[in-house]
């Protein structure tokens, strides 16, 4: 029987090593076959990568992209949508053609990626940089800021993005014209806005406000409205003692519909009535895919679009 | 003794079988002659790229992981005399974690790659943390047992406090905490071989001395062991092997706590024969587990920790419950 086991053994390993061997020899050939095409240099949050001619099978492996692609007219043709196609958001869905999905986003399916044969793929600095060198072994790779990045952030990515898929005159006016929208809404906004305002996610296991540090906060406040909190943590959690302390004269609660929150319990809470924003009914409940999950251009101006429908009807 | 006269033949067999479906289950799936057809150098690139960066250095590490952990798992368990000793429940995969989960959590600027090595660093503290607190107590099997488990409550503390300080963004560290195999790569493959190579033959000079062991500290002297010296070896070699597992797949729990126990019901307590056994164990469970976890919720994966305790809890208590 022991030589079963050597004998087994032997062979896994020379399989092994042939396998081995087959890839280096692969991997050279790849790297002369489109030196013709013109190519472009990308600088990005990770280094640079040099892109060939114009991509056209892109993977996006955050929400964000996605929202940058479908505003340049792009369906990638993969999407790190951890499986739930519902995640996207409608206004962005309608944009989308067909894709496939690829895995979540903490743990993106390299298998699926490499089968689609893309041309681009695009990863969050923060949760893609470990795996970048398989990335990019599969196909040019730009990491760029989406978790945790603030609108303004995420919009200075979106020239990167556009450069990047061959649409770099498109970048400027697209940008122009999410300006002028963003202003044309805040014009109903009054002068003498006084308010605090603070967007948050809840969910079962607690209050997480999104502060001026976090794409929602920063979003409002670019709009001229004030963060309730101003910390330095983009998510700090919050106990209902610190939220009634904080007291904000509104609250956007962000949360996955139909979800239970930590607010079912807390609105039992006489404290809770104590509350300015709840005194004065001014507690909106918003989708968390629009408002934390998407970050983009269509979902800033859904964002926007909503805040302001709801505090000046 | 009551050794199955084709034990090794069926472990063989059964390692083949987990080695094949690991490569050729997942949500690209690879038939039987397509990885023939490779072999001969005429597959699908396509298909070949996979099998190659995917799937063949996450098989290795597979069976390296799992055989690791499974021999510091035999090798504790023979040194502190107790059944329930494992790397997990003498704290060095917790020292391993809270040092990863630091790096994740609090400097997420870190340079790129640095966390299998702060792993290996972290169980290597607490390896060092036991060996100097059980040292005053002359490395006795009890004292090594609880100091062992007083520093993994800390440093499970340690963890607790910082994932739920930074719960927005303690994804990555739970899924590292659960033990995973994805985006391992080839490099992964070369930290984790030389360490796999030397357990081999360390293994088989230890195993005479952890039977000797057994027979209490006195008989030990009496034999000609020096105990102490040999326990300092034992641990040593326990927490490297756990280091550099945990190093690469993070916590992937359990696996140190039964494989020995199955391999002791296969073969009886002489370490001679159960070692090798309970390391080709180790790396069946953790290869079959891997498939698995890739394949259910596809193209989504569950982490391969999760996978060898859902499936190893029951065959364990199976195993316990049977009458021999």
């Amino acid at each position: 029987m022991k030589k079963l086991v050597l004998h087994s053994t032997l062979v896994l390993w020379v399989c092994i090593l042939a396998l081995a061997g087959c890839s280096t020899a692969e991997s050279t050939r790849e790297a002369t076959a489109s030196d013709q095409a013109e190519a472009r240099i990308i600088k990005h949050e990770f280094g640079e990568s040099t892109i060939q001619g114009i991509p056209k099978r892109i993977v996006a492996l955050e929400y964000s992209f996605v929202d940058s692609l479908a505003t340049l007219g792009v369906t990638p043709v993969g999407i790190a949508d951890d499986n739930k196609p519902d995640s996207i958001i409608a206004p962005i869905k309608e944009k989308l053609g067909e894709y496939t999905s690829v895995g979540s986003r903490y743990e993106v399916n390299f298998e699926l990626i490499s089968s689609l044969q893309p041309d681009l793929i695009i990863g969050d600095v923060s949760r893609h940089k470990e795996v970048y060198a398989q990335l990019n072994g599969i196909a040019p790779t730009l990491l760029l800021k989406s978790h945790g990045a603030t609108y303004q952030e995420n919009l200075s990515s979106f020239p990167v993005i556009a450069e990047a898929v061959g649409k770099k005159d498109e970048a400027e006016p697209l940008l122009q014209a999410h300006q002028a929208n963003l202003d044309k809404l805040k014009a109903s906004i009054p002068q003498d806005e006084q308010r605090t305002v603070l967007p948050a996610v809840v969910n079962a296991k607690g209050f997480f406000a999104h502060t001026s540090k976090s794409y929602a906060g920063s979003l409002l406040e670019s709009l001229g409205l004030k963060d309730a909190i101003h910390s330095d943590e983009a998510y700090p959690q919050l106990t209902l003692e610190q939220l009634v302390e904080y007291n904000p004269d509104v609250l956007f609660l962000m949360k996955t519909p139909g979800e239970q929150t930590i607010i079912d319990e807390w609105s039992k809470n006489p404290l809770w009535g104590t509350i300015s924003a709840v005194k004065n009914n001014n507690v909106y409940e918003v989708d968390r895919g629009v408002w934390s999950l998407s970050r983009g251009i269509i979902s800033a101006e859904t964002i926007v679009k909503e805040a302001i429908g709801q505090l000046y009807p | 003794m009551r050794r199955p006269k084709y034990l090794y033949g069926v472990l063989a067999a059964a390692l083949l079988t987990a080695v094949m479906l690991n490569l050729m289950l997942g949500t690209v799936s690879v038939s039987f002659r397509q990885i023939g057809s490779i072999f001969m150098g005429h597959g699908d690139s396509q298909l070949l790229n996979i099998l190659v960066n995917y799937r063949l250095p996450r098989m290795l590490l597979c069976l390296m992981v799992g055989g690791c952990l499974a021999l510091a798992g035999a090798i504790l368990q023979g040194l502190i005399q107790n059944p329930l000793a494992s790397p997990d429940v003498i704290g060095l995969s917790k020292g391993a974690g809270l040092a990863a989960v630091m790096i994740i959590l609090l400097f997420p600027g870190a340079p790129v790659g640095i966390i299998p090595w702060a792993a290996f660093i972290g169980a290597s503290i607490m390896g060092a943390a036991l060996m100097f607190i059980a040292t005053r107590f002359e490395l006795k099997p009890t004292s090594l047992a609880l100091s062992g488990m007083a520093l993994g409550a800390m440093a499970g503390a340690g963890i607790q406090y910082v994932t739920v300080k930074h719960m927005n963004d303690a994804n990555t560290a739970l899924l590292w905490l659960a033990g995973s195999l994805w985006g391992r790569s080839w490099e992964h493959v070369w930290l984790l071989l030389p360490w796999a190579i030397i357990a081999v033959p360390l293994l088989f000079y230890l195993s005479f001395r952890l039977d000797v062991l057994q027979l209490g500290d006195n008989a030990a002297s009496g034999l000609g062991l020096s105990v102490r010296h040999i326990r300092i070896v034992l641990l040593t070699a326990a927490v490297c092997l756990t280091g550099i597992s945990v190093a690469v797949a993070g916590t992937i729990g359990f696996i140190g706590l039964i494989a020995p126990h199955m391999a002791r019901k296969l073969t009886g307590p002489i370490h001679k024969h159960m070692l090798p056994v309970t390391a080709l164990l180790g790396a069946i469970l953790v290869t079959f587990s891997d498939v698995i976890g890739r394949i259910v919720i596809s193209p989504r994966e569950v982490p391969v920790g999760i996978v060898t305790a859902i499936i190893g809890a029951p065959y364990f208590l199976y195993l316990l419950g049977k009458k021999k």
